[in-house]
């Protein structure tokens, strides 16, 4: 007997048995789809198509044309950065890019394929159904470089269980209600929990700008005109102080991001914060929040000396095609189907923004949410927090510093409106 | 011994000048040209000369980053190294239970930045932090780091300490391993204190391991990004911002390639600066050893 395992194969063998597998393979029946859609998103455009076989609502899409989606996914801001670097190369694999609409300025746009030609040759349903604004977001220069695909309008979600814990039979109706109810909810709720009345944001333009327009101020409008009312951006910068001075904004303000807003209301730390109307089903999910149906939403209210129509601050993106894509035809084909009412109502209930009106009609979903009512007003006259310009993005950071300062107490309101136009004047386009 | 000729030799030794050419002397060229022309996404670049360096070094932002990265490296890479030595003396001396307290002192290391900071931030959360909440129930002054710029800077300068000290731990304690125990045994009967044995013996013979530890741990250091980052973004107003906060706003926030090159090259000189001394107090060394 002996102990000696001998394995009977010849290098000869060996080497003809991976020579035919390889073959074999090559040769034989294909099992994935014929082609490939990349894709570059967040993972939130992803995740809203549905998941699974049953839920996918790209599923005909995939099996009319043979083809297979991969999504490559990240956050905002690095997302824009590699699909700005992938459509800046000799050419790219990558189909479809979503861009956020403060983003695509004239250089920017270069870089994307212009899509009249396809909505003349091969139309997307019923186009006109998509809000105007959105589709003037995505219009460089006369010509459209993005359809509409999401938009994150906000609005002011508030915890109901807590206004009621305090008192408080209605949520406000003006930003001086809200002012009020913010600093009576800074309390120790029922169960123990310190409450902060809000929470915001520090890094975000959204909510001072919110804030200005609630006093029929703005940041940048539309035609480039920076602070058109300081006084109101004074006023709204003395309100945000005057929160965090009572203890009715964290004291973590200054280090405060979007996901801390999401995790303070879910977990009773804060009784109001403004945020996406999308988020309603995250914050009223029984498996996330402590509160399942308790957090409400309205549109953030205006203040009452201001008598003129106040504006939502909205974000919109949509979906682009870099110019260095070879197979436009495929490319356009997917976003055509991403913008049908069909899709865009089934990404409505998977929790997207929908950029159709029509789909706000549908009973189904308006019965399914809540603030759909609210969204939709809200989106009605909504438009970005500021438009888009090559320095966009260092006049927002500027301006964010100011706001800190103030609110932090280490500038008055009127230096830090001074300093603003000071800095971001010679930002903006001449 | 045959002497090869340069022809024989060069088909050696040309894979390593291939790579290094390839991954640092193209790139660093690359990045040269980079900082001295002005460019975006969709815009072909132009030539500006020194403008960028003008425009960098003239910023107060830069030079506010510049400020915090220096006193963030200056003090964390020295009271890194006490600390280090500290601990690797101690070892030295003999602990029960070393493997164990060894695997405890290297597990920094082995954490992801990114985990790291997430787990401090939890931990010193200003409103439900454990530590917070500790040194409220004591009743000592907690760190307002989310409020208060120096706080941050202090935490900022905790968390890099804690995430680095096992790099220069594990210098010195090779290093004070290294040394013969007939030293410490002769300083013993010539009648040195314990003091005086270290300050005598161990310091001199460590020298130059730690020089090597600070000279990498300042160029390291200079580099100070995931800390700040995540834990304060830069904030409260940029007040913690450091360089490599600034050149990655400049370049990915912005997306002004030029000014973000000119910050990778300015980072570069200003490094090596501050590293000067220990640099030439190196080449001395080794210029002694030589003879």
């Amino acid at each position: 007997m002996t102990n000696r395992i001998t394995l009977d194969m010849t290098r000869r063998g060996f080497l003809g048995t991976a020579l035919g597998g390889a073959a074999a393979l090559a040769a034989g029946p294909s099992w994935a789809a014929a082609k490939t859609l990349n894709i570059l998103s967040h993972k939130v455009h992803e995740t809203v198509l549905g998941t699974g076989t049953d839920n996918d609502l790209m599923k005909d899409w995939k099996a009319k044309n043979d083809a297979n989606l991969v999504f490559t996914t990240f956050d905002s801001n690095p997302l824009q950065d590699r699909l700005f670097r992938e459509a800046s190369l000799p050419s790219t694999d990558y189909g479809v890019g979503y861009i956020i609409d403060n983003r695509p300025t004239a250089d920017i746009a270069k870089l994307f394929a212009p899509l009249d030609d396809f909505l003349a040759s091969a139309p997307i349903e019923n186009y006109d159904d998509i809000a105007p604004g959105l589709r003037e977001a995505m219009t460089v220069g006369g010509k459209t470089i993005g359809i509409p695909v999401r938009h994150a309008t906000g609005g002011l979600f508030y915890n109901e269980q807590l206004l009621e814990e305090a008192g408080i039979s209605a949520p406000p109706a003006t930003l001086e209600e809200l002012i009020e109810q913010a600093k009576k909810l800074t309390f120790t709720s029922k169960d123990g929990t310190p409450v902060t009345g809000m929470i915001m944001a520090s890094d975000l333009a959204v909510f001072p700008v919110s804030f200005a327009r609630a006093y029929g101020g703005d940041y940048i409008t539309k035609d480039f005109k920076l602070l058109p009312k300081p006084e109101a951006m004074e006023k709204a910068l003395a309100t945000m102080a005057d929160l965090f001075k009572a203890g009715a904004l964290p004291r973590s303000y200054a280090t405060t991001k979007n996901d801390d807003q999401v995790t303070w209301m879910q977990q009773g730390r804060a009784a109001f914060t403004m945020i996406t109307f999308a988020r309603f089903k995250q914050f009223n999910d029984p498996a996330q929040s402590k509160f399942p149906g308790r957090i409400k939403a309205v549109q953030f209210p205006k203040s009452s000396s201001y008598d003129g129509e106040m504006a939502a601050v909205t974000e919109s993106w949509g979906m682009t095609i870099p110019a260095n894509f070879a197979d436009k035809d495929l490319a356009w084909s997917y976003i055509r189907e991403v913008s049908s009412p069909r899709v865009t109502l089934g990404m409505a209930r998977n929790g997207n923004g929908p950029v159709r009106v029509s789909t706000y009609a549908d009973a189904d979903f308006a019965a399914a949410s809540p603030v759909a009512a609210a969204e939709a007003k809200a989106l009605a006259t909504a438009r970005g927090a500021f438009p888009p310009f090559p320095e966009a993005a260092r006049a927002q950071q500027l301006f964010l510093e100011d706001v800190q300062l103030a609110v932090l107490g280490r500038k008055t309101p009127a230096e830090a409106v001074e300093s603003m136009v000071t800095r971001i004047t010679p930002l903006l386009p001449s | 011994m045959r002497t090869r000729s340069l022809a024989q030799s060069l088909p050696l030794i040309a894979p390593v000048h291939i790579l290094i050419l390839s991954v640092i002397v193209v790139p660093s060229i690359f990045v040269i040209w980079l900082s001295l022309t002005k460019s975006s996404f969709g815009q072909a670049p132009t030539w500006v000369g020194l403008e960028n360096y003008v425009r960098v070094l003239g910023d107060p932002a830069f030079r506010g980053a510049l400020w915090n990265t220096v006193v963030i490296v200056v003090f964390a890479v020295h009271i890194e190294l006490a600390v280090g030595l500290a601990v690797a003396l101690l070892f030295a001396s003999g602990l029960p239970l070393r493997r164990f307290l060894l695997v405890a002192v290297l597990a920094p290391y082995a954490v992801s930045e990114v985990i790291a900071v997430v787990m401090w931030r939890f931990l010193f959360d200003p409103d439900a932090g454990p530590v917070m909440l500790a040194l409220q129930a004591l009743g000592l002054p907690i760190l307002d780091w989310s409020f208060e710029p120096t706080h941050a800077m202090i935490l900022i300068a905790l968390l890099t300490i804690w995430l680095h000290l096992p790099f220069t731990f594990i210098i010195l304690y090779a290093a004070r391993l290294a040394i013969p125990g007939d030293l410490y045994e002769a300083a013993r009967i010539d009648g040195a204190t314990p003091l005086q044995a270290f300050r005598r013996v161990t310091l001199p013979l460590l020298g130059p391991a730690i020089v090597v530890a600070l000279l990498f741990r300042y160029i390291f250091a200079f580099r100070i990004f995931s800390e700040v980052w995540l834990l304060t973004g830069g904030g409260p107003a940029r007040s913690t911002e450091v360089v490599a906060v600034y050149l990655y706003q400049e370049a990915f926030s912005y997306n002004a390639f030029g000014p973000a090159a000119a910050t990778a090259w300015i980072m570069v000189a200003a490094s090596l600066l501050l590293a000067a001394g220990y640099v030439l107090l190196l080449r001395r060394q080794v210029a002694g050893n030589a003879h």
